[in-house]
């Protein structure tokens, strides 16, 4: 066995983690995840609001159109059936 | 920052509204009212809403795409002479040659009823269109900016829930 031999089993070699390994990497995992995880949180919550926001507004956009069609609509109705009516009286 | 975006959101409804309809007094008398101010942008983001499935929402998306605007006050009274020929007036005086004309004006004694439809021209063509309709217990103004299809319009007013209006 050479030394590069023994220098790569050395190196290899299976090693115990430190006894407070576990509870260092929990509090580490604590620490960090609710931060990306409240940001995403947000991400998804604006995202979807804004998208429930926007078609909220569409559907009352549409709903504004439709009164607007329907009074106007009836309006010049009643003007064709005067004139008509007229018409034909004539 | 709000008060200058409420400037240019007012400031473009008043350039795109093609008269100045003045009956907020009458909002406190009315039993029911309809205040509509839709600006082109508005009209074109609800357009998007409108499903072309359905036979009136479809008509209303053909109309919508020529206008630049819509405008509608409409007031019903319970009882009579709750606005006066002053407020109608106050209107009508704005719709003057050679801009405006007046297409049809029926004034119908049996219903107690004015109905006028009056078009703006501009380089000889259509460009709005003012719809101004009283009885004694309703008032309705209506300005419609852009290219307009009335024929389509009035179709709609046959549908939608209103009955079209038979012969006499």
């Amino acid at each position: 066995m050479d030394w590069l031999e023994q220098e790569l089993k050395q190196a290899l070699a299976r090693k115990e983690p430190a006894p407070d390994f576990d509870s260092r990497l929990r509090r580490r995992l604590v620490r960090t995840l609710p931060r990306w995880f409240a940001a995403a949180a947000a991400v998804i919550v604006i995202a979807g609001g804004g998208a429930i926001y926007r078609h909220h507004q569409g559907e009352q956009a549409k709903e504004q159109i439709m009164l607007a069609m329907r009074l106007t609509g009836s309006k010049l109705n009643q003007v064709q059936a005067h004139v008509q009516s007229i018409g034909e009286r004539q | 920052m709000k008060a200058l975006v409420a400037a240019c959101a007012l400031a473009g409804v008043l350039c795109a509204q093609q008269f100045k309809i003045n009956l907020d007094h009458l909002e406190a008398k009315a039993s029911s009212k309809v205040d509509l101010a839709l600006a082109s942008n508005w009209l074109q983001f609800g357009g998007t809403f409108l499903d072309p499935k359905d036979p009136d929402e479809a008509k209303a998306k053909k109309i919508i795409s020529g206008l630049e605007g819509l405008y509608i006050k409409h007031f019903e009274f319970k009882t009579e002479g709750q606005y006066t020929q002053a407020d109608v007036e106050q209107i009508r005086n704005q719709l003057k040659p050679p801009e405006w004309s007046r297409m049809v004006g029926i004034k119908s004694a049996e219903d107690r009823e004015n109905l006028e439809v009056w078009v703006r021209s501009k380089d000889n063509k259509a460009s709005g269109v003012a719809i101004i309709a009283t009885d004694p217990r309703s008032l309705t103004v209506v300005n419609l900016v852009g290219n307009v299809d009335l024929e389509s319009l009035a179709a709609l007013g046959g549908h939608s829930g209103i009955p079209k209006m038979k012969k006499k």
